[in-house]
């Protein structure tokens, strides 16, 4: 193993920025400082960030997949999350880090990445935003791969700070009574659920086991008592674990030229088993071009996230 | 995506390839008569009473070829083990295969084939398998550790490998019959067929019944006496229930498929039961079986493997011969109405069912098969007419030598046809969405 330890590469030192959160959350209460209503002008960048091929190996297998040395487009995630996660730390980043909740992912794969070559990430906010349970935010990161300068592979996260209203922002989801939209309600309670075509069987360790491939060591993920300490009844699976996971399952075409999206619902509480149903799309040549693809709680039937893949033009 | 189009027929090979007769150990529900008994016993027991049977005392095989599913890795050589322990001539060479359910049949094409192409005279398929004595492995934890242990090199290093050992480590990693793809067991895979097709709990009850009430008499009038060695007090297949009846399966609760409500179907009754067992098979060439005063019961005339995308649902896990049996038998210019006796695997009633539907349905064999409309009826006479897997068992590798060595001997006690050997099909699903059929006829040395 690298000397790197735990971390996917050389870049923000992941649990440094959850350390800081914390004191920063702490200092915001503290002082009651007004609300900032700005994003960040500038982005954050990291050239020369490179795969740990162990890491990256126990990232594929934990996935189920064979060890290629093209990276799975959910790893180019974990090696761009702490980039990203630096833009959320900046003094002038509006929602606090800490119980930020997951709520969308888009992704552009445009090529294979292999794991030998130097990725350089951009991170940057947009789009701050109401929401009917606070406010959202987008989190854009682009990663290039040296010595190409095209961009191959671009993600949106979608993140909610809850309970947190910033002044001059709509909120959307709401009525002029101030009620949910009963649409909203209806989505959060349980689904009608087609035919599983996979079941996940996810262990109490699934957190701790996604944490040490990813280097994402957020406390909610990693035991029952670190996420009581945040307001969870039990530890989460990460929402990355289940959207690598489901995207690696389904496949892409080769060469990677592809683009998905998952939408996360209820959190998966450990243990916990999932059911899931991939639906394959046809192009007019019968061709494959893509999949739908939806989780849910095996035995409540709550949906824990949907999504799709497509097909890029080459 | 177009079906894919049946291989021309091939050019005549030199000779043909017979089958001279079978062996083996009655089938026994898993924790019972065989629980002690290793993959290695059973397919020894199997072999000593093939080569009792046939006089093959000292005799060198041109190969043997078997295998298991749940397999030892101790086991690697687990075929030329047995046949070393065995009554054969030590030169006999043997090797291992493994094609999930389909182990045996895939042994008795293969081997059958080198029989034709003249590069052995004489040949022992088998398959063995034992869901009692399964392996059972260390936790991947503790794996990784021994290994890392292994390869380190000082003390220093190795106690820090061994710091990383954990308690949940030490729980051992059982075999489960789980697509690795899925996480969906066999059965709950046969549950979403079974629902896709629409087939009735009475129908799926009605064909377990059939295939108790077939084997029992097939044993009452002495139709498995030179097929069978007994073994460990086993005379008969102990899952055999020759009293059985419908109202006894319609009690059974359903057991896979639950979630899908009043479609949940699949019961203990219409369902294969976890089972241990060997079987065997003696191959020839005519020549060799002339030579040796041994019969000649059928002639392997041809094999197709065949596989389906089931992971994202477009076809059943186990519905692979519902395309392979088509392409056989076009290449082979016949039709289901030109078969004598059909033999299709009873992983479950309903992969039984579903298959049959599949093959009546006009859709599937216009968009999926790529025929003019439904590819045809199996005339239900004909169908698994000794009993098959819902009442024999499925120790699953030993499956195929049960099946052709029981076929074999039904076209040999059926002789001509019409003026025509007769001739059977034999249908094998397995994991993985694959599965192997092969097409036998009577050996008739006059014809």
């Amino acid at each position: 193993m690298s000397a790197g330890g735990g971390r996917p590469a050389a870049g923000p030192s992941l649990s440094k920025l959850y350390v800081n959160a914390v004191a920063m959350a702490a200092k915001a209460r503290l002082l009651r400082t007004a609300p900032v209503l700005t994003l960040p002008s500038r982005a954050a960048e990291v050239t020369g960030i490179r795969a740990d091929p162990a890491k990256l190996t126990e990232f594929q297998h934990l996935m189920g997949q064979p060890a290629r040395d093209v990276l799975p487009s959910g790893y180019v995630h974990a090696l761009a999350f702490p980039v990203a996660m630096s833009v959320m730390v900046d003094d002038e980043f509006p929602l606090p880090l800490l119980g930020m909740i997951h709520l969308r992912n888009e992704v552009e794969h445009l090529a294979p990445i292999q794991y030998r070559q130097p990725l350089a990430v951009r991170a940057w906010a947009r789009n701050l935003a109401g929401h009917r349970a606070g406010t959202q935010v987008e989190i854009v990161a682009e990663v290039r791969a040296a010595p190409d300068p095209a961009v191959v592979w671009r993600g949106v996260s979608t993140y909610l700070a809850r309970g947190v209203f910033l002044p001059g922002l709509d909120k959307p989801g709401l009525d002029k009574h101030g009620l949910d939209r009963p649409a909203t309600a209806s989505a959060r309670e349980g689904f009608d659920p087609p035919a599983a075509t996979a079941r996940w069987r996810l262990g109490v360790d699934t957190g701790r086991a996604y944490a040490a491939v990813s280097g994402d060591f957020n406390p909610i993920h990693l035991s029952v008592l670190s996420a009581r300490m945040l307001g969870m009844r039990r530890s989460i699976a990460h929402g990355m674990y289940a959207a690598s996971r489901v995207i690696e399952g389904i496949g892409s075409p080769k060469p990677d030229a592809f683009a998905w999206d998952i939408s996360f619902g209820a959190p998966i509480f450990l243990p916990a088993t999932v059911s899931l149903c991939v639906t394959d799309r046809s192009d007019d040549g019968g061709g494959w071009a893509g999949a739908g693809f939806v989780g849910w709680n095996a035995s409540s039937a709550r949906q824990h996230f949907s999504g799709s893949v497509r097909v890029l033009p080459a | 995506m177009t079906p894919r189009a049946p291989q021309p027929a091939p050019a005549a090979l030199p000779r043909r390839a017979v089958v001279v007769g079978g062996n083996r150990i009655p089938f026994a529900r898993a924790g019972g008569a065989y629980a002690k008994a290793s993959n290695q016993d059973m397919l020894t027991a199997a072999l000593d009473g093939l080569v009792a049977r046939f006089g093959l005392q000292d005799e060198t095989i041109g190969e043997v070829a078997a295998g298991a599913v749940l397999k030892h890795s101790r086991d690697f050589n687990l075929t030329r083990e047995a046949v070393l322990g065995s009554a054969l001539a030590p030169t006999t060479p043997a090797y291992d295969l493994q094609q999930a359910c389909a182990t045996g049949m895939e042994a008795v094409v293969g081997l059958s084939n080198k029989i034709r192409l003249g590069q052995i005279d004489s040949a022992i398929a088998g398959g063995v398998d034992s869901a009692s004595d399964a392996p059972i492995a260390v936790s991947e934890g503790l794996r990784a550790i021994l290994l890392d242990l292994n390869r380190a090199k000082t003390v220093r290093r190795r106690a820090r490998i061994l710091a990383r050992l954990r308690p949940k480590d030490l729980s051992p990693d059982s075999p489960s019959t789980s697509e690795p793809r899925t996480g969906l067991s066999m059965g709950e895979h046969q549950a979403l067929t079974t629902k896709q097709w629409n087939i009735t709990r009475q129908a799926q009850d009605e064909l377990a019944l059939a295939s108790h009430q077939n084997l029992a008499a097939a044993y009452d009038r002495g139709f498995f006496d030179d097929l069978i060695t007994p073994y460990r007090g086993v005379a008969r297949d102990n899952n055999l229930r020759a009293d059985s009846t419908l109202a006894k399966l319609a009690s059974l609760k359903p057991v896979f498929g639950k979630n899908l409500g009043a479609a949940a179907t699949m019961t203990a009754g219409n369902s294969t039961p976890l089972t241990d067992g060997a079987s065997t098979v003696l191959l020839a060439s005519e020549e060799w079986a002339t030579a040796h005063d041994l019969p000649m019961l059928a002639t392997v005339v041809d094999g197709e493997a065949g596989a389906v995308d089931f992971v994202h649902g477009r076809d059943g896990l186990l519905m692979a011969p519902a395309f392979a049996v088509p392409r056989l038998l076009a290449r082979n210019g016949l039709t289901l109405d030109d078969l004598d006796f059909v033999e299709i695997h009873e992983a479950f009633a309903g992969t039984v069912l579903a298959t049959l539907a599949a093959w009546e349905d006009p859709d599937f064999g216009r968009d999926r098969l790529g025929l003019d409309g439904a590819f045809g009826t199996v005339d239900r006479g004909r169908l698994n007419v000794n009993g098959s897997s819902l009442a024999a068992g499925h120790p699953f590798a030993a499956t195929g030598g049960r099946l052709v060595a029981t076929l074999a001997k039904m076209l040999h006690d059926a002789g001509t046809v019409d003026g025509r050997p007769a001739r059977g099909l034999i249908s094998v699903c397995a994991a993985g969405g694959q599965g192997v059929v092969a097409l036998l006829e009577a050996s008739v040395q006059d014809a």
